[in-house]
């Protein structure tokens, strides 16, 4: 077979592939776009707690109510959302970009042991710290900020239960849960930079500071920007942290904090109103569809080739 | 001069080492703090680590004593082990077809597949469970099996086309040239080429499913269902929290495999996440 002819017939279609990918296919459509599907449906019902089988079509009222008739909840909570997004982002770089430059200090012996440490947070499964946070440290009674606040002849002393606490507290926890990934990502990053610019920096006379910002920085930074929004996304759609920290079924604290993706949960499994919190759902489907489309054509074309 | 600069080496990296000592002290303070009480002999501990005074292996005891600890585990290893199966071998094929077979739709199938991975499964919670309770599904391993496959099918696929991707495809030709079809390529060339990306993937697949406790908690309700997560989760929520050296023990118990496996492959567990998506 000559190689003209062996390229030629690359560029061909081959209909055996449909083989290869139909059960991956089968098993995101019954198991992933149904559910989408069905969510979508009971935004259009009253299905809830005594309408769980008998339950009537409404048309959009479900969609009026989400803004109209939450008392602004829905709302409050995009917004919320938006500032957790945000706070954890600009938190989560500069704990990891400090870790990561510290780490990579020319000369500096031993730092892996250091660096194994630092995992942890993402090594233990999440649900497990999560709770270690909720019970060892924030719980006023027999947790760590109780018994500071004790020993210094405070009261028991409750983060959990007011707004901005539980805000604080949950921010503290998914800081920690997520500069690893980042961190190893700047890490990474930094020791893939190309030592003979630092070795002209230094015959320059350039110092610490002036090297990190003038070399380090902006070379890592087209290399990890993508997991940075990867990051960015992990963040938005965050439920652990503060579903375990404030809203447990019969342990809520009371803080009333509620991200998007949380009130969806609450409006559906402690109101059981099931035809408004899919309401919700649906609108954050779209709002991320609408978002990702342009990024996932791209993603795609590319990976397509 | 010679020794000043050599001095001031040593002075550099002490200090470094002293700040990170600190830097990892404070990390792990949770983690150090569930580790001094799951050794305290107290049940109820009010006046928290300062009442840490008799020292025992009591609640790890207890672990085995009082709680179904074996039928959590076994739960867990059967879900997440089956999820493995239904997720990867089917990825497998797919990635392959995706990575080194023309065909029409592929750019669209593709787009399609990256926006759904965004979707959280958690929005979709509500509708899950009515389609179960209506197909009985719920309180059922299948059922759970099915959610996780769910998550994990994409998360799986993408993980393995990064790596198929990256094949040379020269390897291919060379085979296909040499006479051999597509599947004698796909069995005997490319798979074991894969094998390292196929183990990692069902890793992580099997740490996403032996970690989740949301579906494995809501949607059974059956001690004898209970996993691992679902079995911790339900300790802490039950008024058996108060037991907080026990829990401790337990929680701490049950994350050991999950470090062993975490560290004993850390260097693909960023590589394997960038080229897969998004941890679940």
């Amino acid at each position: 077979m000559s190689l003209a002819k062996n390229n030629a017939s690359k560029k061909r279609f081959d209909g055996t592939a449909y083989l290869y990918i139909a059960v991956v296919l089968l098993l995101v459509a019954v198991i992933v776009v149904f559910p989408i599907g069905y969510t979508v449906y009971i935004s259009t019902t009253n299905m809830n707690l005594y309408h769980w089988y008998d339950f009537d079509f409404i048309g959009f009222s479900n969609y009026i109510r989400a803004f109209a008739q939450t008392n602004g909840e829905f709302l409050r909570s995009l917004g919320l959302t938006l500032l957790w997004t945000i706070a954890n982002m600009v938190l989560i770089i500069f704990v990891s970009l400090v870790l990561a430059v510290l780490l990579n200090i020319k000369g500096f012996k031993g730092k892996n042991i250091y660096k194994t440490l630092l995992m942890f947070p993402w090594a233990v499964p999440s649900y497990v710290s999560i709770l270690l946070w909720r019970i060892g440290i924030f719980n006023g009674e027999f947790g760590l900020f109780g018994d500071i606040s004790r020993f210094f002849g405070g009261d028991s002393f409750f983060i959990l239960q007011s707004y901005w606490g539980a805000f604080f507290a949950s921010l503290m926890v998914n800081v920690w849960l997520s500069y690893p990934f980042t961190m190893s990502m700047m890490d990474g990053a930094l020791q893939s930079i190309d030592q003979s610019l630092y070795e002209a920096a230094k015959l320059d006379g350039s110092g610490f500071w002036r090297t990190t910002f003038a070399i380090s920085l902006p070379e890592i930074a087209p290399i990890v920007a993508p997991s940075l929004l990867m990051t960015a996304f992990m963040q938005f759609k965050q439920f652990d942290v503060v579903y375990l920290l404030t809203l447990q079924k019969g342990a809520q604290t009371g803080a009333g904090l509620q991200t998007i993706i949380t009130y969806v949960h609450t409006t559906a499994f402690e109101s059981n109103n099931y035809g408004l919190s899919s309401a919700i759902s649906t609108i954050i489907f779209m709002l991320i569809a609408l978002l990702f489309s342009r990024f996932a054509y791209r993603e795609a074309k590319g990976r397509g080739k | 001069m010679r020794i000043g600069i050599k001095a001031r080496k040593v002075a550099k990296n002490l200090s470094l080492h002293a700040l990170f000592i600190l830097i990892c002290f404070v990390v792990l303070i949770p983690i150090i703090y569930a580790l001094a009480i799951s050794f305290s002999a107290k049940t109820n501990l009010t006046g928290g680590i300062f009442a840490v005074t008799d020292f025992t292996f009591d609640n790890y005891i207890h672990i085995f004593t009082e709680l179904d600890f074996g039928t959590w585990f076994a739960n867990s290893l059967i879900l997440s082990l089956s999820t493995v199966l239904v997720t990867v071998i089917p990825s497998t094929f797919a990635a392959y077809a995706f990575a080194s077979m023309k065909f029409r739709g592929k750019t669209a199938i593709l787009m399609v597949l990256l926006i759904l991975n965004a979707f959280p499964q958690v929005l979709t919670m509500t509708a899950i469970f009515a389609l179960f309770r209506n197909a009985h599904l719920l309180n059922t391993r299948i059922g759970l099996i099915l959610v996780y496959a769910g998550s994990n099918t994409i998360f799986a696929f993408f993980n393995l086309k990064g790596y198929f991707a990256s094949l040379p495809s020269s390897i291919e030709e060379a085979a296909r040239i040499d006479g051999a079809n597509r599947p004698q390529t796909l069995f005997r060339i490319v798979l074991p080429l894969a094998r390292p990306s196929i183990i990692v993937t069902s890793i992580l697949v099997f740490i996403n499913c032996w970690n989740e406790y949301l579906f494995a908690s809501t949607f059974t309700t059956g001690e004898e269902l209970y996993t691992l997560a679902s079995g911790l989760y339900a300790l802490q929520s039950n008024n058996l929290a108060r037991n907080w050296p026990q829990f401790a023990a337990a929680s701490l118990f049950v994350s050991l495999p999950v470090l062993v496996v975490f560290f004993s492959m850390q260097r693909f567990m960023v590589s394997g996440l960038t080229a897969g998506g998004v941890k679940e």
